[in-house]
């Protein structure tokens, strides 16, 4: 019996197509998953469905009964609950508080007993018996406010439950929460949409999954029916041919990492990292990976031990130090943390090298056009897209404007890149990759933090594990991926 | 973190405290025994500034600034006079429309276009005192109706007098409205992150052109009060009233990045200003004191808010450990 | 999006690029059927009345471009470097205006400190700012007026081909600050900076050094509005600065320059200022009273705000 019914969805976001045609049925009491590569177009059917954007064309009926679903509210009406890719809860409420953010059955009242009670049951059902409904929020984890974000959406009593990426900041212990959350909301007669990169995860807890590649269903089909190696080439397609590897002599040690710390988030790691080398931090989010590199670049004023730049000690805590010894460091927040989206590419090319541009604190305006188009040149942008600003490009030539920024650089000897192909497709991630890999040719240290697997084994020379906050492995040789999933995901070696 | 260190509690208990212990101790300096009167005069200050605080003050937690309110206040208080003469509750009664009528039209503005409220509120405040001045043609107005005048400062209980007491009775009704009800919850939701309360279902559009709306209602009915009170209208308040007004909600717990703050904390907020002012009537003190007191407790409300001023203090902590 | 697109928004112009040209029109067509309005005394009555303005304007808009909102406490700030300014007259007219400027560049400098590097809300601590400089002033000053200790000021009062002096110097300033914007090292990290200052944080960027930097430029801006108000007006107290503080943010957000930061520039808010101080002009002439002046300004700012922010925002998903 169909609940959900999506008939020749479109949309397009100034002049790109997002999605095409796309039919979808889901039905009630099961788990559907909704898979594809970055880029496929995932986003956007959850958008659509959710009520945060209108469709171009085609139709979405409850029921039978088509329903337009103009904003999110519409869409709680038409009642489909939503877990936004995006921690979408307010950190200066109390728990209980953002628990009713937008339910409809809430009413107007505050009756605080009745529901302090309700949340403590919400909280309780994933697990959070730990966490008090009076609490703030702000003083939660990053995975406990997802956790109280899906808390949220299963709670509302609605026909669809849409999860984006619902267990990506989460422990294995908190997504196990989750799926037993997921399952007995699903038995209650109500459907849900799982939107997940972690396949297996998929595979384990879904009835049906649907696969996107560029916009368009591929294939819908039983998951009994799948393995998570047909499920991939569902969703790439013909698998790009990787790079070939070419190995670099260990250099001369860079950067030195002396029992370093950052109270909370990762715990003394020592580290050498020398020249022509890239170096791999692999981790899950929460893992810590990403704190060393923001550490690294001087993000994070409680960071504690010895880092060392070139055998001069660095002062710590100070962005513009680590920038003046030479670390180049590209956020995995591209947009709120990384690029200048209204400026051109050229200008965000040139951000960390205004002073060397110059003299006698003017800018030479030649100088300035010479060296864009030069590096627009070396990292694959065609001359008209050089005036463009940055903000209109695609997720992988963003990200290649923004590694772009830290090469041919005499200064650089650090290259810090946190998770650098989130959001880039297959296409943009090779050329982001040949980048990196010149970059190390050059002399300079890379050192990246990501969870994808063929990123690691294809791009690193070293590999470092971490789990929760402590180093697990290091590997100079070759490693198989499914080692590393291993020790990302279990804090062990295996065997 | 206790519940006593949070900014929202904090920043008021000490400014209020601060104020009153001051306040309290006036007899060392002046000899002579705090009389129910003093009490009065700072009330009077609360109802003159009350309705403005609360009005700007409301938009401030939902992450807004309505710098406009004075130009309603002056704009309303025009209106009433004018077209209260023989009449005031037709004067008050136009106020309160033209004030709803400015907060709408500036709800829908910033709600429907997304934009930054300061702005667009710096230009309708502009606006508006041009509008208040072409109705008086630039010149104050003279208020009549003596009757209303008196009874609007009629003391009531010895402290209290109508209007004071309007004020605090608003004051309580919507701390108790927005305590109690979904709307606290979710004007501090769209003032901690709009986009996470709009993806949570949040409606926050029409709650901005209510918030707006209340806004306008307040600052124009504040402004009609007073000059019921003073018996003119003045065409031009000055910027004084709204940076009163600001420093008033900020001494009350209420942050200008938005999403924190309570009624009670305006309330906590508009009793510092009103006593301060008190003591330095009643003390005798040049005006500048005052002045400096304020830059005093603002520059509190600056360190505690300041994230690179928090940063600075960590690093220095780390060192010395 | 595709080069097609790209070449077709050359050629045919936005109905958001028609909306200031004709107003530019209307205006000029109104000016010019307004008896007196072409003559050169009114425009000469037209750039005295914006100068002051527009020289505080400049001081906001290194502010603003920094993506640090705007300064409430700028009618304070020219009060006091003005009573500096005829403080120390005495020491001659050189002396007086190196005093006054350094003194302007402290005090707005240092709230910059704290922007910049401690992070601290423009807002809040430009109120706090003012209500410090009006204290301090009327503690230290008693109050009183400050009268000129010489006659040197009177130079900034002169009349060169019949032009107020700040007239010269509000536009030689709009240059220099337009090229210090568009051809320094500063310039280049100050828009950057206003963008996104996350981002310029993380690149490493001296961001707090930038911000400082632009709010010590500011107050040095501010100073000199100061000294030539403290020369035509004579004397100096803490209120002289007026409605400054509204008029030159209402300068800046008529030239169109956004209040978010990392856009703007001089030019603009010199454009904002004559935009204004004309069409104030042409209501005067036309018998409007100062309302009707002042309201229109209003709405002219309103208008410019939305028209910036729907170009801003349009065609973005």
């Amino acid at each position: 019996m169909s609940l959900i019914r999506v008939d020749g969805l479109s949309k397009s976001y100034a002049g790109t197509v997002a999605v095409r045609g796309v039919e979808l049925e889901l039905r009630a009491g099961e788990i559907h998953a909704l898979c594809g590569h970055n880029g496929a177009g995932k986003s956007t059917v959850v958008r659509l469905l959710s009520g945060q954007e209108s469709p171009d064309a085609g139709s979405i009926a409850v029921d039978g009964v088509p329903v337009e679903l103009k904003t999110r509210r519409d869409a709680q009406t038409a009642g489909v609950a939503l877990v936004d890719q995006e921690l979408s809860v307010v950190p200066s409420l109390t728990v209980a508080e953002n628990l009713l953010l937008g339910d409809r059955d809430a009413g107007w009242l505050n009756r605080r007993r009745a529901q302090h009670r309700r949340a403590r049951r919400m909280l309780d059902d994933l697990g959070l018996t730990h966490v008090r409904p009076e609490q703030r929020l702000s003083t939660l984890g990053l995975g406990e406010r997802q956790l109280v974000e899906i808390a949220r959406a299963l709670g509302q009593r609605a026909r669809l439950v849409i999860l984006d990426e619902p267990t990506a900041t989460l422990t294995d212990v908190e997504s196990e929460h989750v799926y037993a959350a997921v399952r007995s909301v699903a038995a209650a007669g109500c459907a849900v949409l799982f939107v997940s990169h972690r396949l297996g995860e998929v595979l384990a807890l879904c009835d049906r999954v649907t696969v996107l590649r560029d916009g368009a269903v591929v294939t819908t089909s039983d998951a009994d029916a799948l393995t998570v190696p047909a499920l991939i080439r569902h969703m790439l397609g013909e698998s790009p041919a990787s790079a070939p590897r070419t190995r670099a002599e260990s250099g001369e040690t860079v950067l030195e990492l002396t029992s370093v710390s950052v109270p909370g988030r990762f715990g003394d790691l020592s580290l050498r990292v020398r020249a022509g080398t890239i170096y791999a931090i692999a981790g899950q989010l929460g893992s810590g990976a990403s704190d060393v590199l923001r550490g690294l670049a001087g993000l994070h004023p409680a960071l504690a031990g010895q880092v060392t730049v070139g055998g001069a000690r660095l002062r710590t805590a100070d962005p513009v130090a680590a920038a003046r010894a030479g670390i180049a460091f590209a956020s995995n927040d591209r947009k709120s943390e990384g690029l200048f989206l209204d400026r051109s590419t050229g200008v965000n090319l040139l951000v960390t090298r205004i002073p060397a541009l110059s003299r006698f604190g003017l800018v030479g305006a030649r100088r300035w056009k010479e060296t864009a188009s030069r590096l627009g040149e070396r990292c694959g942008f065609p001359a008209n897209q050089l005036a463009r600003p940055v903000g209109r490009l695609s997720g992988g030539n963003q990200q290649k404007a923004f590694v772009g920024r830290a090469l041919d650089r005499s200064g650089t000897r650090v290259l810090l890149l946190d998770d650098p192909t989130r959001g880039v497709d297959v296409g943009g991630r090779a050329a982001v990759h040949g980048l990196v890999r010149n970059a190390a040719a050059q002399g300079v240290a890379v050192v990246f933090s990501s969870t994808e697997l063929d990123e690691l084994v294809d791009l690193a020379d070293v590999v470092v594990t971490m789990y929760q906050g402590r180093t697990v492995a290091r590997h100079d040789e070759a490693v198989p991926g499914d080692v590393l999933l291993h020790e990302m995901t279990h804090g062990t070696e295996p065997g | 973190m206790s519940r006593f260190a949070r900014p929202e509690v904090l920043v008021p208990g000490v400014a209020l405290g601060a104020t009153l212990l001051v306040f309290a101790a006036l007899p060392l300096r002046t000899g002579q025994l705090l009389t129910p009167f003093d009490a009065y005069n700072a009330l009077q200050v609360l109802a003159r500034l009350g309705p403005l605080i609360l009005a700007l003050g409301l938009t401030m937690i939902a992450g807004e600034f309505d710098l406009s309110v004075v130009g309603t206040y002056a704009f309303g208080g025009m209106l009433a006079v004018t077209y209260g003469q023989d009449h005031w509750a037709l004067g008050l009664l136009l106020a309160l429309a033209a004030g709803v009528a400015v907060g709408v039209l500036q709800g829908v503005v910033v709600a429907r276009f997304r934009i930054s409220s300061m702005p667009v509120t710096l230009a309708t405040y502009i606006t508006l005192l041009g509008l208040t001045s072409s109705l008086s043609g630039g010149l104050s107005k003279t208020f009549d109706n003596a009757d209303v005048t008196l009874w609007v400062d009629r003391p009531v209980l010895q402290v209290f007098s109508p209007r004071s007491l309007l004020a605090l009775v608003v004051f309580l009704v919507l701390a108790l409205v927005l305590a109690g009800s979904r709307w606290g919850r979710e004007i501090r939701a769209i003032g901690g992150d709009r986009r996470a309360s709009r993806v949570s279902g949040v409606r926050d559009d029409r709650l901005l052109v209510g918030l707006f709306a209340t806004s306008g209602l307040l600052a124009a009915g504040g402004g009609a009060l007073l000059n019921f009170s003073l018996g003119s209208a003045n065409p031009d308040p000055g910027v004084q009233p709204l940076i009163l007004a600001a420093v008033a909600a900020l001494l009350g717990g209420v942050s200008l990045a938005g999403g924190r703050g309570s009624v009670l904390g305006l309330l906590a907020g508009a009793l510092t200003i009103a006593f301060l002012a008190q003591v330095v009537t009643v003390a005798a003190l040049p005006t500048y004191v005052s002045q400096l007191f304020y830059a005093l407790l603002l520059a509190g409300v600056v360190a505690v808010d300041a994230p690179g001023l928090r940063r600075g203090v960590l690093r220095l902590r780390k060192v010395r450990r | 999006m595709s080069a097609v697109t790209a070449e077709r928004r050359i050629v045919r112009p936005r109905r958001t690029d028609v909306l200031p040209v004709a107003a530019l029109l209307v205006l000029l067509a109104v000016g010019a059927s307004t008896p007196r309005f072409l003559s050169l005394d009114n425009v000469k009555a037209i750039l005295t009345s914006a100068s002051l303005i527009g020289i505080a304007g400049l001081g906001l808009t290194l502010i603003v471009i920094g993506g640090t909102s705007v300064s409430l406490a700028i009618s304070q700030s020219v009060a006091v470097s003005a009573m500096v300014f005829l403080a120390v007259q005495s020491a001659g007219l050189v002396v007086a205006l190196v005093v006054t400027i350094v003194t302007g560049a402290l005090i707005t400098g240092l709230q910059g400190l704290v922007v910049g590097y401690g992070e601290a809300n423009p807002i809040v601590l430009t109120i706090a700012a003012g209500f410090a400089l009006t204290g301090l002033a009327t503690g230290v000053g008693g109050g009183t007026s400050v009268s000129p200790t010489g006659t040197g000021y009177t130079v900034l009062n002169a009349t060169p081909g019949g032009l107020p002096l700040s007239v010269f110097t509000l536009v030689l300033l709009t240059v220099a600050v337009q090229a210090v914007l568009d051809r320094s090292v500063f310039g280049r990290l100050l828009y950057l900076t206003g963008e996104n200052r996350p981002a310029a944080r993380a690149a490493g960027l001296p961001v707090g050094r930038v911000v400082t930097v632009a709010w010590v430029l500011a107050g040095a801006l501010f100073a000199i509005a100061a000294a030539f108000s403290g020369a035509f007006n004579t004397s100096a107290n803490i209120n002289l600065g007026g409605t400054l503080t509204f008029d030159a943010i209402a300068a800046v957000l008529a030239g169109g320059t956004p209040i978010a930061g990392g856009k703007g520039s001089a030019r603009r808010t010199l454009a904002g200022v004559l935009l204004i101080a004309t069409v104030s002009d042409i209501l005067l002439l036309r018998g409007y009273s100062t309302g009707a002046q002042i309201m229109v300004k209003g709405l002219i700012v309103l208008a410019v705000i939305l028209v910036v922010h729907l170009r801003t925002t349009r065609g973005r998903p």
